[in-house]
């Protein structure tokens, strides 16, 4: 590849990030990977690199440090400064992709014909979605209105609107919203006939009116018997919604709208939740990090704020349609980041079908990827803009882990199906999260020419099922209420220190969880095959084949994970479990009373880490 | 059933299910001292209700009458720090009392006074019962006659357990010196020492050392032969006094394990305080006097600090928790900054003695208060037996209370001076790091969280004996034993309520926990148990044993089947010789 001029350097040192051990290995550069091998390799996607920095050179060589968007932060030592520049400049250059083509999803093959490239992008269905909703009903039609993306670029082709919503009055809408992103059903909950609508700001200015968009929000309103009232809830604080004005945008007056009710809900925009995740990582990739320093730190960064401004709104929204049983309208500025954020949570808290792994999936593809949630911008994926990047995903997903915190039983997925998203979210392994709307994953032609990350998870499932999870909790609580007292939000540290091996306590309450259902799968294998055996006794008394009575129970194989640290009985031996005294929270200690720890093994590689490319 | 049993409650508030029954649940020679009509109680959390106040030599009962679902507010009267009539009464004759718990909570009623002025209020009748010893009455723990199946008294037996440990042997000898607790008035009867000092030598150390506490073995280490030695600080004095029994005895402890030369002293001040000691005929073993010796100062503070910091911190969580500065306020208590010290100290202890093959030696100023907290941390990530429910029990009987940690002074068990500066929640933070120990290792454990709360709801309920006096020896003198039940004594006839069902017995195995801050997190069902958004997270607990008791199910279900099939298969291959007869081998269990 012409823009690798060293494809591998030897003698290169990595850096644990945490204490001061380190191992020396061979780092193998790709077109799509960067390698690190020693005992056991790693290996980090192009695409995942968010920053490469080469520090100034030091006695032991020249240090190149390498921050990823999955939160890996690797740190190296280079011998030689000329073999550290020449990959410092071949990764500048493989990391800004200039077009969708070099992505890694175009020339990735999982070695699958047509036709199941075919079935993994058919797997979800929004249509069918709609349906399992109860849309189209007598209230409720789907509108053809946007079939050539000629009313909204950003939205997808099939949307559904109010039955007395006619065409004229969608088009007048549309030119009277920021992007033409007119109001629109995303979630119907059927109990109650109440819906969540979106939408991007009016363009009210500070008197404009448009009657195509009153009768829009009235023809929401009529739509639904229960209640008299829509509420419309503006995501953003009021200020800036104030701001907005000056710029011809703004927010919904209530003397011109019947019936409605407004609501600011203050949730942040886009640049200050940058800001607040470069806050949080500082604080908490500080060594020797002092119990003041992080407290106070990881409050200052606001982070775990605004995650909780967004649950809070979402719990209203879910409150209001549940218990009111009135429609909701939800909009922000464009209605693609907040917007998205509290219609995809409000509905998980609403529906148990989207706390499944499926319903989740449809969730995202719904809630985030038809409605044209800027993937491409916000996650960085081409010749970026700086100012546009932010991790407005990556808080939808922590705000569904805080949920599995409060409610364990409530999801079929554990946190590493978020972890997992969020990876490929940044890794353009696959098709679904490139470029900024479905019009432009149309363009790209992603279903002929890329795979879908949905039929790669599913067919790892077993690697993400939450063993604690109960259908009937979810039967008996359809509605989830959170609380959202402060000391129940806490800092995702499998998420932030995914690849901090260190950081990470060794016995896991969901491991055993998981290691015993296996063992209760194997007892009922067991169970079955001998049942199977006594019927073969009644039906013959010929010797019962034991081949196949085995083979029954060898199919009953569980996930890897949870085999590889089942807990073994050892006899008489002492054995060690924790921190040793060189690693972790100790290493911590010891390294602020100045002692030194000798160098010893350490993996990049944990959790998840290993289940990419 | 848990009804009878002498339950905590978990929430501040009760529900009761059929409110027409009167419900107040009284103890074996428990009695109703007082009651009145017309309280109100300010819930901080659903505003004033108003009810019944029934005090008795046990508790205090409030049963609210003006809401429905009826429920009430049941403490025990040990769990009371203080009680005070707040302001003056009001133009109606209201009077205001605040309560102040030793449970993170401050309880508030307003009633009015008799009109009267000759009948004691209510609030007179509890201040009484509330404060025994202040007014010359006796504990209710003396009183309370419940039998259960099992003795508690008899779980911690000395010498059972340093047999266990493998002791007397070669190097290590039992000592009578302080059989009568003449050589230390606060140490337990049964001492073990290094076989080659004297006791006319132990005699002489105990002058050097605070309060007679010597240097005395607290456990050993099965393989390697390193010692956890425990005692109190030395009384070197400005003046650098030395004594040269006390050089000898650590001298010995140290060649007592041939696989190292070399002893670690852990002096668990910070080494300011240590210094500061020095004028006050205290110190610590210079390296001079004791070769070989290295001696490590563990940061921690003293009693008058962590009081300090559990008040800010009830500040903090009670009743109301101010959300945009939960978490600059929770720091501002550094609460967490000592469970870490403690922990991190401990931690170190317990790498010493179990990868240096070394033996310690750790004393604080009097060594029983720091120094139970420190070992007894070691001892539990060092040796799983006291990682069991019995074990434990068998723990807190050896390091807290036979050696003298002040649980009288510590707590203020039935006395009504609050402002006592001997009080300090020092038990309190070390089962808060065993809490944090056992979020680290959910299954290492054979107790839940219940367990821990139980434990330390009962510390101050003085309903049982156990937490009692301040030394062994009082505990006899009083006849503690004889006179009170033990808390094991409940515990350990409904176990089943303490387990925890991830539990896995690795024999052998040591843990050594992360201290890092990213793992020390405030143990919210303890602290905010009262408040009623707190949500506890027992449902995966509860999952997991469904899943074992469906296991266990399904295990039977296996040995009915094979047993079924090996019938047949006998019965088959007396008709054709030669069948196959081998059973499936059953599957393996590992809990």
């Amino acid at each position: 590849m012409e823009h690798i001029r060293t494809p591998k350097v030897e003698q290169v040192k990595l850096l644990d990030r945490f204490s001061n051990k380190s191992v020396t290995g061979t780092l193998h550069l790709t077109a799509t990977h960067l390698i690190f091998v020693e005992s056991n390799s790693t290996s980090i996607l192009h695409h995942h690199i968010a920053s490469v920095e080469k520090l100034s050179l030091k006695t032991n060589g020249c240090p190149l440090l390498i921050q990823c968007r999955n939160f890996r932060l690797v740190h190296f030592v280079i011998p030689r400064e000329r073999d550290c520049h020449d990959i410092y400049s071949s990764l500048l250059r493989l990391l800004r992709p200039v077009s969708y083509d070099e992505l890694y999803a175009f020339s990735y093959n999982p070695k699958q014909n047509d036709q199941q490239r075919e079935e993994g992008w058919q797997l979800i269905d929004l249509a069918a979605e709609f349906e399992r909703m109860g849309v189209p009903c007598d209230q409720w039609q789907l509108t053809d209105v946007n079939r050539e993306y000629k009313v909204c670029k950003t939205y997808p082709r099939d949307l559904y609107v109010p039955i007395m919503a006619s065409k004229p009055i969608i088009v007048g809408s549309s030119k009277f919203r920021s992007k033409g992103r007119f109001p629109v059903l995303t979630y119907f909950y059927q109990e109650k006939k109440a819906a969540v609508c979106r939408c991007s700001q009016p363009l009210s200015g500070f008197s404009a009116r448009c009657l195509e968009d009153e009768h829009m929000l009235q023809a929401i309103s009529k739509a639904n018997h229960n209640s008299r009232y829509i509420y419309v809830m503006d995501t953003r604080p009021k200020l800036n919604a104030l701001a907005n004005r000056a710029a011809g945008k703004g927010y919904e007056n209530e003397d011109n709208y019947s019936n409605i009710r407004f609501q600011f809900v203050g949730i942040e925009n886009i640049h200050v939740m940058r800001g607040s995740l470069q806050k949080l990582l500082e604080v908490v990739g500080t060594r020797s990090l002092s119990m003041t320093d992080y407290l106070v730190g990881l409050e200052n960064s606001g982070w775990l704020r605004h995650i909780k401004a967004i649950m809070d709104a979402a719990i209203f929204l879910a409150k209001t349609v549940t218990v009111e049983g009135a429609s909701v309208l939800v909009h922000c500025s464009d209605g693609w980041d907040r917007t998205a954020q509290v219609c995809a949570l409000g509905s998980l808290l609403m529906d148990p079908y989207y706390r499944t792994i499926k319903g989740f999936m449809v969730l995202i593809e719904k809630d985030w990827i038809s409605f044209g949630h800027k993937f491409a911008d916000r996650c960085d994926q081409l010749d970026p803009d700086p100012k546009e990047v932010s991790p407005i995903f990556t808080q939808f997903l922590e705000c569904v882990w805080q949920l599995t915190e409060q409610f364990p039983q409530a999801f079929e997925f554990s946190e590493w199906f978020l972890i997992q998203i969020h990876e490929h979210v940044h890794s353009c392994q696959f098709g679904n999260f490139l470029g900024n709307s479905q019009r432009q994953r149309e363009d790209l032609q992603l279903k002929e020419r890329t795979y879908s990350l949905w039929a790669h998870l599913l067919s790892e499932k077993q690697n993400y099922l939450n063993p604690v999870y109960s259908p009937s909790f979810a039967e008996s609580h359809p509605v989830l209420e959170p609380s959202t007292q402060a000391y129940h939000f806490k800092f995702w540290r499998n998420m932030y220190h995914q690849y901090d091996r260190s950081m990470h306590p060794r016995q896991s309450i969901l491991k055993h969880v998981l290691t015993l259902k296996d063992s209760n799968r194997e007892l009922e294998g067991t169970v079955q095959a001998l049942k199977t055996k006594l019927q073969k006794f009644s039906v013959s008394t010929s010797p019962l084949n034991r081949k196949e009575v085995q083979q029954e129970e060898d199919e009953e194989v569980f996930g890897e994970e949870a085999m590889e640290d089942a807990p073994a009985i050892t006899g008489g031996e002492r054995t060690v479990e924790g921190s040793s005294a060189t690693e972790n929270g100790y290493g911590e200690l010891m390294g602020s009373f100045g002692s030194k720890n000798e160098p010893g093994a350490v993996t990049l590689e944990f959790g998840v880490a290993r289940m990419t490319c | 059933d848990r009804s009878s049993g002498p339950r905590v409650s978990d929430t501040e508030l009760r529900v009761y299910k059929d409110p027409s029954k009167d419900e107040l649940p009284l103890l074996p020679e428990e009695l109703v001292q007082d009651s009145a009509k017309d309280v109100t109680y300010i819930c901080p959390f659903i505003g004033p209700v108003r009810g019944s106040l029934t005090v008795t030599n046990y508790r205090l009962f409030f049963r609210c009458t003006d809401r429905e679902p009826v429920f009430g507010l049941d403490l025990p009267l040990g769990g009371l720090s203080r009680v005070e009539k707040i302001g003056a009464a009001s133009s109606r004759g209201d009077v205001s009392y605040g309560v102040v718990c030793k449970d993170m909570r401050n309880l508030r009623f307003v009633h009015k006074e008799p009109e009267n002025s000759l009948k004691k209020s209510v609030f007179e009748v509890l201040m009484k019962f509330a404060f025994p010893v202040s007014n010359n009455m006796s504990l209710f723990a003396f009183e309370y006659k419940q039998v259960f199946p099992e003795n508690g008294w008899k779980v911690y037996d000395p010498l059972a357990e340093y047999k266990r440990q493998g002791l007397p042997n070669e190097s290590w000898r039992i000592s009578k010196v302080n059989d009568h607790y003449e050589l230390c008035d606060s140490y337990p009867a049964t001492l073990f020492v290094p076989v080659t000092i004297t006791d006319e030598e132990l005699r002489r150390v105990s002058s050097f050392r605070a309060k007679g506490r010597i240097p005395v073995l607290s456990w050993i280490h099965p393989e390697s032969q390193a010692a956890v030695v425990r005692a109190s600080q030395t009384m070197v004095g400005q003046n650098g006094r030395r004594c040269k029994e006390d050089e000898k005895l650590l001298q010995a402890i140290m060649d007592a394990n041939a696989q190292s030369h070399k002893l670690f002293i852990f002096d668990a001040r910070p080494s300011v305080n240590a210094a500061a000691n020095k004028m006050k005929g205290g110190g610590f073993e210079s390296e001079d006097a004791y070769q070989n010796a290295e001696l490590v100062f563990l940061d921690i503070h003293n009693i008058h600090v962590m009081r300090e910091s559990l008040r800010k911190l009830k500040d903090v969580v009670y009743p109301n928790i101010e959300e945009s500065h939960w978490l600059s306020n929770l720091e501002s208590t550094h609460w967490l900054e000592h469970i870490k010290l403690i922990l991190a100290g401990a931690l170190r202890i317990a790498d010493k003695v179990e990868s240096g093959k070394t033996s310690v030696v750790v004393h604080c100023s009097d060594g029983w208060d720091r120094t139970p907290q420190l070992t007894s941390l070691a001892l539990i990530m060092l040796d799983s037996h006291y990682r069991t429910i019995r074990g434990f029990q068998i723990l807190l009987e050896k390091e807290w209370l036979s050696f003298g940690h002040r649980f009288q002074q510590r707590v203020g068990h039935g006395d009504k001076n609050h402002t006592d500066a001997d009080r300090s929640p020092i038990f309190l933070q070390f089962i808060d790091c065993v809490w944090q120990m056992t979020r680290q290792f959910p299954a290492a454990f054979e107790f839940n969280e219940y367990f821990l709360i139980t434990i330390l709801d009962h510390l101050y309920s003085c309903l049982f004996g156990t937490f009692l006096c301040n030394s062994e020896q009082q505990r006899l003198k009083e006849e503690v034993p004889k006179r009170t039940v033990s808390l094991w004594s409940f515990v350990n006839s409904q176990l089943e309520e303490f387990v925890n069902p991830l539990y896995v017995h690795y024999p052998s195995h040591v843990l050594f926990p992360t201290v890092g801050i990213r793992h020390l997190q405030l143990w919210v069902s303890y602290y905010i148990r009262w408040n009623p958004r707190m949500r506890p997270q027992e449902p995966v607990h509860q999952r997991y044993k469904e899943l074992l008791a469906k296991r266990a199910e399904l295990q039977k279900r296996v040995e009915e089947l094979q047993r079924e099939a090996a019938n047949r298969m006998a019965s088959s291959s007396s008709e054709r010789a030669g069948s196959p007869t081998r059973s499936i081998t059953p599957v393996q269990t590992f809990v």
